[in-house]
């Protein structure tokens, strides 16, 4: 591998031929094509994705000051677009183009990468959107002659229905959902929940918050309203009163947390851990066993389920999922994808915009298939 | 030839030359140049140049200069991964001053970098913007939020007066150098009070990536011997340099 890679005339070829092939695929189930800019205002990456994103973009300043990067992914000006231009719902896009990232402490993986993509807006049957695209990221490898892989799926969404379905107080749960991803942290703060002594005591009522506020004399606002202030100081002063979560409980979550596994065998693990906690999710599990079923029908063999897998950054909301094949170093991701439904709003949809999509890493499934993954 | 960069200007040169003073070395700046070179009586192959602290960093970064005198917050600033690009080779005991998470102190419901965890996720959701932290600190910031498990925010760079970046409205949040909190204290911002960085101090570092000849060797092993007889100082720095 090299970090500044030079296709040569066969792997030019053999990479046109792929893409073809995956857009023709994305064209006939009724994708729009879309080619966004290759250089990009770097402010829509870094307010929707966080400043972790920057470690991994190349960013560079214009001549009048404007700070632009080499686009991280093509999902946010996919997005943007739609947003911007009013796009009618639900609309079903794609693309294929170079993304460029910074692999900090990697010298030798190449900075650049082929990625073709689909991305489903605006469908209001989540579950169809989600077999949808599925299907759809699994017939693309299929039509690129790749055979075997196998799948990894998680479901963002569960661990969110479970935290709600606890009774904590909201800052608590946004925090155990935001931490989701953060292997041993939601373990700890679970922990702490169940034994600790809880918090520090604060004060909590209205007047005196109210009181504390005008002392503070001319320090800055800096962003928040007073009321947005004294809602959380309050919020925190109850939550102190109110922290405990049953030790039991808190353990059920932790072992849920754990759940890995061939998926049809880790769904039948949690339904019978959320069964014996007293928990109900069943609109919730009923979807994730649907899915399951839709995707055996479309022949996928290996299907591992994880209950701890999300990922971070990359906005995602609910299902997440991943391919992976093998090339002749080893285990190597060929695609992945999942459900972002918050994004469009922060790009400024003005309301929630139901979305999924995938993205298809077109070199890995050549160097999948060189290795025998044919 | 060895090179050392002590700075060029205010308080850290004066902390600098009376520290070497106190070891009986004196500086002599050197007429022509317009002053910007210096040399110390019996080490004829040394070439003591004077800069900013900012750029002592980056050349001692860069392979430029041997040795150099300059914050430890400019040096983790200037490269995160200290090993195996510089060696610290004695902290100097002046310059003392810690990079610092502030708020406002109107915030009253933020005392720790747990309190800014769960108010940067709320105004990302509800100004659908991340908050924003002014610094000069970029790397120190983002490493330091990354170990407190911060991802919703975004660093505005800033180029000076960063205490007054929240009244300004061009940030919300600072990451910046203090010493007695003064500055902090009369913008209207506090410290949390799990928010310290970095205690810095200036230090003497050696540029590991530097052309090291035999020359230059024992340069440095008189020098450093002449600044501190009671410490091994060039036994340790000859441990990191290639063989």
């Amino acid at each position: 591998m090299t970090a500044f890679p030079t296709y040569d005339a066969a792997a030019i070829a053999a990479l046109n031929n792929q893409a073809n092939a995956i857009l023709k695929l994305f064209a006939a189930r009724g994708y729009v094509r879309e080619e966004p800019a290759i250089l990009q205002p770097a402010d829509i990456f870094l307010d929707r994705s966080g400043e972790e994103i920057r470690r991994r973009t190349f960013t560079l300043t214009d001549p009048s000051g404007r700070e632009l990067c080499l686009r991280p992914d093509l999902t946010i000006p996919i997005c943007r677009h739609a947003v911007e231009t009013n796009a009618k719902f639900p609309a079903r896009l794609c693309y294929n183009g170079l993304a460029f990232r910074h692999q900090p402490g990697e010298p030798n993986r190449p900075t650049q990468f082929f990625q073709a993509g689909a991305e489903l807006l605006g469908l209001e049957d989540r579950a169809a959107g989600e077999t949808e695209i599925l299907s759809l990221t699994i017939e693309a490898l299929r039509a690129c002659g790749l055979s075997d892989f196998s799948l990894r799926i998680g479901d963002l969404s569960l661990f969110g229905a479970l935290v709600d379905a606890l009774a904590l107080p909201a800052q608590w749960r946004s925090r155990l959902k935001r931490h989701f991803w953060r292997a041993g942290y939601v373990e700890s703060l679970l922990y702490w929940l169940g034994h600790g002594d809880g918090a520090p005591k604060l004060p909590g009522t209205r007047t005196e918050i109210e009181a504390l506020l005008d002392r503070q004399g001319d320090a800055p606002a800096a962003g928040r309203t007073r009321e947005e202030i004294i809602a959380r100081a309050m919020d925190r002063a109850a939550e102190a009163a109110a922290l405990r979560l049953d030790p039991g409980l808190a353990d059920a979550i932790a072992k849920l947390l754990d759940i890995s596994g061939p998926a049809e065998e880790s769904l039948a693990r949690i339904r019978a851990l959320l069964k014996t906690a007293g928990i109900a999710l069943e609109p919730q599990l009923a979807a994730a066993e649907s899915r399951l079923a839709a995707l055996k029908a479309l022949g996928v063999e290996r299907m591992q389920f994880t209950a701890h897998f999300g990922r971070n950054m990359e906005y995602y909301t609910g299902l997440v999922f991943e391919l992976w094949a093998r090339d002749k170093e080893g285990p190597v991701q060929v695609a992945g994808g999942g459900r972002y439904d918050s994004l469009m709003e922060m790009l400024g949809a003005g309301r929630p915009v139901s979305a999924i999509g995938c993205a298809i890493r077109t070199e890995r499934v050549l160097a999948a298939r060189a290795a025998g993954g044919g | 030839m060895l090179t050392l960069a002590i700075p060029s200007k205010g308080r850290l040169k004066d902390n600098c030359n009376a520290w070497f003073a106190e070891r009986g070395v004196i500086l002599e700046q050197t007429a022509g140049a317009r002053g910007y070179r210096a040399s110390i009586a019996g080490l004829p192959e040394l070439d003591v140049m004077l800069l900013s602290a900012g750029e002592i960093a980056a050349a001692l970064l860069a392979g430029d200069i041997h040795l150099g005198i300059t914050g430890e917050d400019l040096l983790r600033e200037e490269a995160p991964e200290l090993a195996g690009r510089m060696h610290l080779v004695k902290p100097l005991g002046f310059g003392f001053a810690d990079v610092v998470v502030a708020v406002s102190q109107y915030w009253v419901d933020v005392a720790s970098m747990a309190d800014l965890d769960d108010v940067c996720a709320a105004y990302a959701v509800r100004h659908r913007r991340r908050l924003r932290v002014a610094t000069k600190y970029p790397q120190l910031t983002r490493s330091f939020f990354a170990q407190a498990r911060i991802a919703d925010y975004r660093i505005v760079p800033s180029a000076g007066a960063t205490e007054g970046a929240p009244a300004a409205g061009t940030a919300e949040v600072i990451v910046d150098i203090t010493t007695t909190g003064a500055t902090l204290r009369d913008n209207g911002l506090k410290l949390l009070e799990d928010g310290v960085i970095l205690k810095s101090q200036a230090q003497l570092a050696a540029s590991l990536t530097a052309e090291w000849d035999s020359e230059a060797r024992a340069t440095a092993r008189t020098l450093l011997a002449r600044l501190d007889t009671g410490a091994p100082l060039y036994a340790a720095l000859a441990e990191q340099l290639p063989k």
